[in-house]
């Protein structure tokens, strides 16, 4: 059966080299070092199905694994997000909510702060995607969130 | 020898609980661990001989606690309690709490706490001293925005008053951007030490931050263990340190070794501590404060001391004097650590989160790891990120910074974006290799990081192409022990050229 598929890194379809060979150093902890001529370098893979990351020298990669039915769709959705929409702003990290700089109709430049989290006693700010008008808050100071949760809702600018 | 206390509550958790637990096994000393409700199942916990729940996971009801940890102390007879660093180990209305309970506080009297721990102060002492300091101004929290932070000029950096570690320090160019940066630092000095006062100072740029380790008996003996560069920091919190400082005058060396002296004669001082200082391009160095507990990197003092710096807080404590070898020990050869975090580099050295995945940490000649964590762990976002500390001792800087480039490479973390891609950038850098850095490094030089290269690109396209199928092929084994899964297979997988997609 042949397996068409194809791998992202950063985003971008890459090719794998096939001259890389791969030893298990420790199975269950997927680690595993590449050789590829003199070259060696222990790696960890973590993931499966679409999403994979692998650490090469401390740097987590992400790797995205896609099939060609996949790949038009994403062409197709790359196109209806640049004709703007709602946009849902969500949580990058676990925390809790110490500020919302924002209220619902004010106006917001791509960039701007909307959030704060403190997660790891750090202040984090989860800034506005691009350009437009909240529609929705959906979370308030003091309330712990998950990562992923949704913070605030983005509508179009006013014309 | 007699076990200088019975047993000893650690007041703290992950890695520095478990390093002191160390020192006390050593000793012969039993020693109690703490833990929060998400931390019942630690790896500081097991690494005790009794373990004391002090409540619910957020810090400030559990190892900010006073109350809780002195009734842990209690219910455990401990005899005596280290705080670690961070969480209590500034308070001094903690250590005083404790010496009411008739417990000995393993750290400096409440009193020197107590002044040092005001900036301010701190400060006035050095001035007394004779020792330099940069124009600075303490704000209460109360106080909107004096005129006088106008006199100090610009650049200057806001940061919380209480405790050190560089949390909430901003930098801050113009007065436009003064009144956020005061509300954002007070905000973080009130989630960090429950005071919302911040210090304002000139920012000396560019500069290294060095510090003088100090170690002090109760009967007035003190030991300069010499000093660590500190310079290679993001968001003014240290990420690697070094010992001795690289690229140093020796008059500098003496100098700042003299001005730490002054500075702990001038207060009532006994146990750890640390004087830091700034240095700039002609070797002008000037106070900036004195922590008046274990640091993080007290390990690479150790290494090239060869003073067991945690036994030795616990034995003065208990009223020992400090002996010839540790008052005379000199440094020999070379020591870096860098930290493990679990943050992004990648994206601005933002916290990451998640699940240890893979765990392998280096080995062999001149390491020290000393971890908080271990694979299958889950990291609680309630408290500092931090990981593991690599360390590595060699006979000179060279050989150390060839030392810590191998140990990188066999140190392999998943499961969360971590410290350790930024580290293993570090080492190939020019400036590190030669040892000339200052505080500008991870601004100036890393940025936001380096793109992907092609060669990153082909390494995790390949692993994944490979893992995939590999994977696929073992499914029913995949929780095996490692190695198990390859019986009957060559152990060398090789990408067959059939698998390299042809997407078109």
């Amino acid at each position: 059966m042949s397996d068409e598929i194809e791998l992202l890194v950063g985003g971008e379809p890459v090719i794998p080299d096939a001259e890389w060979s791969l030893v298990w150093v420790d199975r269950r902890q997927r680690i595993a070092i590449l050789r590829r001529g003199p070259e060696r370098e222990a790696v960890a893979i973590e993931g499966g199905g679409a999403e994979w990351a692998v650490t090469v020298r401390g740097r987590r990669i992400a790797v995205g694994i896609r099939s060609h039915r996949d790949r038009l769709l994403a062409e197709t959705g790359v196109l209806t997000a640049r004709l703007g929409g709602p946009a849902e702003v969500r949580a990058t990290l676990p925390g809790l909510v110490v500020r919302v700089g924002v209220a619902v109709g004010d106006e917001v430049a791509a960039g701007d702060s909307l959030v704060t989290i403190e997660a790891m006693k750090m202040q984090n700010e989860i800034r506005a995607p691009r350009n437009g008008r909240v529609a929705a808050i959906e979370v308030e100071p003091g309330q712990a969130i998950t990562s992923g949760a949704l913070l605030v809702r983005l509508a179009d600018p006013e014309p | 020898m007699t076990p200088p206390f019975r047993r000893i509550l650690i007041a703290n958790r992950g890695e520095i609980a478990i390093r002191v637990a160390r020192a006390c096994r050593e000793l012969g000393i039993e020693s109690v661990a703490v833990y929060s409700d998400v931390d019942r199942d630690a790896p500081h916990v097991r690494a005790m001989d009794h373990a004391e729940r002090i409540g619910p996971t957020p810090a400030a009801e559990s190892y900010l606690s006073v109350d809780a940890i002195l009734d842990a102390a209690r219910r455990s007879e401990a005899e005596a309690i280290h705080p670690g660093y961070g969480f209590l180990s500034e308070s001094a209305a903690f250590a005083r709490a404790v010496e009411s309970k008739g417990l000995v506080f393993v750290g400096p009297p409440a009193e020197t706490m107590e002044g040092l721990g005001n900036k301010l102060a701190a400060r006035r002492t050095a001035v007394a001293a004779g020792v330099a300091v940069t124009p600075g101004l303490l704000v209460p929290a109360a106080d909107a925005r004096p005129s006088e932070i106008e006199d100090i000029g610009y650049p200057l950096l806001v940061k919380a008053a209480g405790g050190g570690g560089g949390r909430g320090v901003r930098r801050v160019d113009g007065p436009a951007e003064l009144d956020t940066a005061l509300d954002t630092a007070r905000a973080e000095a009130v989630a960090a030490f429950g005071d919302g006062t911040v210090y304002v100072e000139k920012l000396v740029a560019p500069a290294r931050h060095i510090e003088v380790q100090l170690l002090g008996d109760r009967a007035g003996g003190l030991a300069v263990l010499g000093e660590r560069d500190c310079s290679i920091q993001r968001r003014h919190q240290k990420l690697v340190e070094e010992a001795p400082a690289p690229n140093l005058s020796a008059a500098t060396r003496a100098g700042l070794a003299d001005d730490a002296r002054r500075v702990a004669e001038a207060v009532r001082f006994h146990n750890a501590a640390t004087v830091e200082f700034l240095v700039d391009e002609s070797e002008n160095r000037w106070f900036l404060e004195m922590n008046t507990r274990l640091q993080v990197e007290h390990g690479v003092t150790e290494l090239v001391s060869g003073v067991d710096i945690v036994a030795w807080q616990i034995l003065v404590a208990a009223g020992e004097h400090l002996p010839p070898e540790v008052m005379e020990a000199r440094p020999t050869g070379h020591a870096i650590q860098v930290r493990i975090y679990a943050e992004d580099p990648w994206n601005g050295f933002g916290p990451s989160a998640g699940t240890v995945g893979a765990w392998q940490m280096a080995a062999g000649p001149g390491i020290r790891v000393d971890a908080g964590v271990e694979p299958g762990y889950e990291l609680p976002t309630a408290y500092d990120p931090l990981l593991a500390k690599l360390m590595v001792h060699a006979a000179d800087r060279g050989a150390a910074v060839a030392r810590l480039r191998r140990a990188l490479d066999e140190t392999v973390v998943s499961g969360m974006s971590t410290t350790l891609g930024f580290h293993r950038w570090l080492v190939d850098q020019p400036a590190f290799v030669d040892g000339r850095y200052d505080t500008g490094l991870v601004s100036d030089a890393w940025g936001d990081g380096p793109p992907l290269t092609e060669h990153d690109r082909s390494l995790a396209s390949a692993a994944v192409a490979v893992a995939r199928r590999d994977l696929a092929d073992s499914r029913p084994h995949e929780d095996a022990a490692a190695g198990l899964a390859l019986d009957g297979e060559r152990p060398w997988s090789r990408l067959a050229r059939t698998e390299a997609v042809d997407h078109e």
